[in-house]
């Protein structure tokens, strides 16, 4: 049977800005990964503290580095912390939240939201801090402490989102069909919830580069590379003596960001809330408000 | 408002002041800044600065440096005069005061403090050679002592120790095994401080946060952010004699020293020892009214400080607002090598270890001492080869400088010779504390090393929470490669030629965990000497060696440069004399 759609129209004008200022990002973090550009983010390359030049754009830091080179380095690290974080956090939120929606008020339902309200009872920084901390001769710890906290809100919601399909004629014709619970919650269920894991990932994204951020900040995060954290720590020893190179540019970098994904995430939520799509279904716009 | 409210409004106002009135705030607050957390209070691990600045304040020891008096002087403290030492340098005679008690505190009987005794001091050297105290000071006086000979470890603290006597309750006897004429020096340090057994035991595991002493001062308050302390009443050491401190007018008098002659220690209401690691965050502290009162000035910050470096000039505004001091530490910065691990450090296959040699010999080319004097010194330190600092009389300016010039071209040549090339280096673990200025000092050497072929992926930065983890981490021998500052406790040659010496090996203070027994038995041998060109020509010796075997980056010693609030009198100290400066500090008349 044919699901019921739940993809709608994007407002292209609204998304047009945020996904070319995510482009320019993608673009420079890819010439990172591809080693065009940025690679030489560690070299010494001029005495310390040099003002914007034709060779540094952004001036270079205490040590003679190139700010706008090390400015491009933390952009890959970003985006691979967001992707090596959001995936698979939005992944493990939807198959918890499914899996617990599908089985509501049974005992898997009750383990998976004890443990789901057991990690969100718990201050997030300070749990992140916490796993990083503990697991810090991990190369990826920090990573996977965040992974470890994020999929929470995603399993909540799409336990909500499951609860709300599992009622719906198609799933009851595929378990008269004779499907298995797992290959439901696979085939129909999950499926059925991408504009919310679409959603969450974009969240999460933005997420894992902010506790990133913060977490190298205080020196918890990443060791063995540059990211807009450990510049921004660097510039929290510059600022008080005027020099602003660190701070302007990874602020900035940051802030674009944030601010270009979020705008994306809102563009992508209003598309995928019925009210917003004008919808005459009462009981829609009910399960879309308990979500 | 209503009228009606007023007599209220005015009644609750009154009320509010005679409150405060009841409580009134301490007169003289001092609050110092140091740049590290304390691991511990207990004198047996303040190998580190930061536990040594509170220790010497909680406790007391029998000798301490003079407050002023430059070179450094010895003098006593709890210590009723210097030892009789016996002819053949082998038999110390210390007597104590009579006066000294410990601080109150519900280890003792009734919760009130007993006099100091001779068994204290011998119990307190006897407690590092107690397996459960785990002490980081034990090897100042292992294989010196009759009776705690290399592998001692006493099971019990009644086991006798033929070296270490109680004449009468206030004399104590110490026999040693061969001259060491810096033995007086190592009683100054904060390791040596006075415990009393009663407290070590009442406390046990937390006797490191309850500090029970015969110190100027005891602990009101402790925590990852601060130590406040207030005045210990037992405390009386007479009154303060600036002569015989060094007192010199026309080097002390801007220090508004003068008017603390003949005050009776210490004179602080309450001290106030804030842990701040983050230079920027110190300073932004000492400039806000109600911060920190003396700040090490941060490199970042000398372009605002400085209006000259060579001589030293401060800028009109700065000069006009604080006090300021600058010399040259008692002590130096270096990089070492770890050398228990056989892929840098000791092998034994000669050739490979000819081949280690070659690496760290490599690495210590590509360091650039200019450029880190520059970026994170002021540019003010001075730099030198090896071990034995400018302060030192054995330090000799005529030395080969190779050691500490940038050459990244003979680093290269070393290595291609040597056989080392990227696919067959080591992988090594650079140590540091999680600081700003540690993962760029790290940045740094990492970018010199890439600079000579040493690919990055092979140095891997491991970050430690503090001083106190990362000393832990020196002591367990994780990491290869390391920065360390090492502050002189006595001015002696032998204090900083220690590191290298094989008995010492971590956890003691050879961290580079050098075993060579060439030098070690120099190192005996010059240890014995009394001071003269003899031991000059040694300690000379000995520091070439280190220099040769490429075990030891360095050295920088830096210049300081306090600055503090005009109404604090003080000179202040974080080398020798240390936190045993403290007991002098004053507090003007806010207007005057």
């Amino acid at each position: 049977m044919k699901a019921p759609a739940t993809t709608h129209k994007l407002t292209a004008g609204g998304l047009r800005a945020p996904l070319a200022v995510i482009a320019v990002y993608l673009v420079a973090a890819a010439g990172v990964w591809l080693g065009w550009w940025g690679t030489d983010w560690s070299g010494i390359q001029a005495s310390g503290r040099q003002p914007p030049s034709p060779e540094h754009w952004l001036g270079t830091n205490l040590l003679g580095q190139d700010i706008f080179s090390r400015l491009l380095a933390g952009t890959a690290t970003a985006f691979e912390v967001g992707l090596l974080v959001s995936v698979p956090a939005t992944l493990l939120g939807a198959l918890v939240g499914a899996f617990a929606g599908y089985f509501p008020q049974r005992w898997p339902d009750a383990v998976l939201m004890w443990l789901t309200g057991t990690l969100d009872a718990i201050p997030f920084y300070l749990f992140v801090i916490a796993l990083s901390y503990a697991m810090r001769d991990h190369p990826a710890a920090m990573q996977l402490a965040m992974i470890m906290t994020f999929w929470t809100l995603t399993a909540r919601i799409v336990r909500a989102e499951t609860l709300r399909i599992r009622q719906l004629g198609f799933v009851a014709a595929a378990r008269v069909s004779g499907l298995g619970s797992w290959q439901i919650i696979r085939r129909h269920v999950v499926p059925h919830t991408v504009h919310i894991l679409l959603v969450q990932a974009a969240i999460l994204f933005v997420a894992a580069i902010k506790a990133e951020v913060l977490l190298s900040f205080l020196g918890l995060g990443l060791q063995d590379g540059v990211s807009w954290g450990i510049m921004l720590a660097e510039a929290s020893q510059e600022i008080l003596a005027g020099h602003y190179g660190n701070f302007v540019a990874a602020s900035a970098a940051l802030l674009l960001l944030v601010l270009a994904i979020n705008r994306m995430t809102d563009e992508l939520q209003r598309s995928a809330d019925p009210r917003s799509r004008g919808s005459a279904d009462p009981a829609a716009r009910h399960e879309a408000t308990r979500a | 408002m209503p009228p009606a409210r007023l007599p209220w409004l005015l009644a609750l106002t009154l009320l509010l002041a005679a409150c405060q009135q009841s409580e009134p705030e301490p007169l003289k607050v001092y609050r110092h800044a140091i740049d590290g957390i304390p691991a511990s209070l207990d004198p047996a691990h303040a190998d580190d600065v930061y536990a040594a600045t509170l220790v010497t304040n909680l406790y007391d020891t029998l000798y301490r440096y003079k407050y002023l008096a430059r070179p450094y002087e010895l003098t006593p403290s709890l210590a009723d005069g210097f030892p009789e030492v016996s002819e053949d340098g082998l038999t110390y005679r210390i007597r104590l005061r009579d006066d000294a008690r410990f601080a109150d505190d519900e280890a003792f009987p009734g919760g009130v403090g007993r006099p100091v005794r001779a068994t204290d001091v011998v119990y307190s050297l006897k407690r590092h050679f107690l397996p459960d105290t785990r002490s980081r000071g034990d090897w100042l006086w292992r294989d010196r002592i009759v009776g705690l000979d290399e592998g001692t470890r006493l099971s019990d603290p009644d086991a006798p120790v033929e070296g270490l006597q109680v004449e009468d309750p206030l004399t104590v006897k110490i026999r040693l095994r061969r001259p060491y004429p810096q033995f007086t020096h190592t009683l100054a340090m904060a390791l040596s401080a006075i415990v009393a057994r009663e407290a070590v035991e009442h406390y046990g595991r937390s006797f490191g946060v309850n500090p029970v002493g015969s110190g100027p001062f005891v602990l009101a308050r402790f925590d990852e952010s601060r130590a406040v302390l207030e005045p210990n009443e037992h405390f009386r050491r007479g009154v303060i004699d600036l002569d015989a401190e060094g007192y010199d007018p026309a080097r002390h008098d801007r220090f508004g020293l003068a008017r603390i002659d003949g005050l009776t220690f210490p004179l602080l209401d309450r001290l106030e020892v804030h842990f701040i690691p983050e230079p920027t965050t110190r300073w932004t502290s000492f400039t806000a009214s109600s911060g920190v009162d003396v700040v090490m000035v941060p490199p970042e910050l000398s372009e605002r400080v400085l209006a000259e470096r060579d001589p030293i000039r401060l800028r009109p505004e700065i000069a006009s607002r604080y006090r300021s001091w600058h010399g040259p530490e008692a002590g130096f910065v270096f990089h070492g090598f770890n050398m228990d691990n056989p892929e840098i450090g000791h092998h034994p296959d000669p050739g490979r270890a000819a081949r280690n040699r070659a690496l760290r010999c490599a690495l210590r080319d590509a360091f650039d001492w200019q450029a880190r004097n520059r970026a994170f010194y002021h540019g003010l330190g001075q730099i030198f080869p090896g071990a034995i600092p400018p302060i030192l009389p054995a330090y000799d300016p005529d030395a080969d400088a190779d050691s500490i010039s940038h050459s990244p071209r003979r680093a290269r040549a070393r290595l291609a010779e040597a056989g080392w090339q990227t696919d067959n280096l080591p992988r090594l673990v650079y140590g540091l504390e999680s600081s700003v200025h540690q993962r760029q000092m790290f940045e740094q050497f990492r970018a010199w090393a890439q600079a000579i072929g040493f690919p990055a992926s092979r140095l891997e930065a491991r970050a430690y929470a503090s001083f106190g983890e990362y000393a832990r981490a020196l002591g367990t021998r994780q990491v290869d490669l390391f920065l360390l500052g090492w502050t002189l406790a006595y001015p002696d040659a032998q204090y900083s030629l220690q590191l290298f010496y094989g008995p010492n090996a971590a956890p003691g203070a050879n961290s580079f965990n050098y075993a060579n027994p060439t030098f070690d038995q120099l190192f005996e041998q010059a240890s014995s000497l009394p001071a003269g060109p003899r031991r000059t020509r040694l300690y000379r010796q000995l520091n070439r060696i280190v220099i040769e075997d490429c075990v030891i980056i360095g050295s920088l010693a830096r210049t300081r440069l306090f600055l503090w609030k005009p109404h604090v009198l003080m000179l202040p100290d974080r080398d020798m004399v240390g936190g045993h400066f403290l007991r002098f500090v004053d507090i003007a008349d806010q207007g005057g």
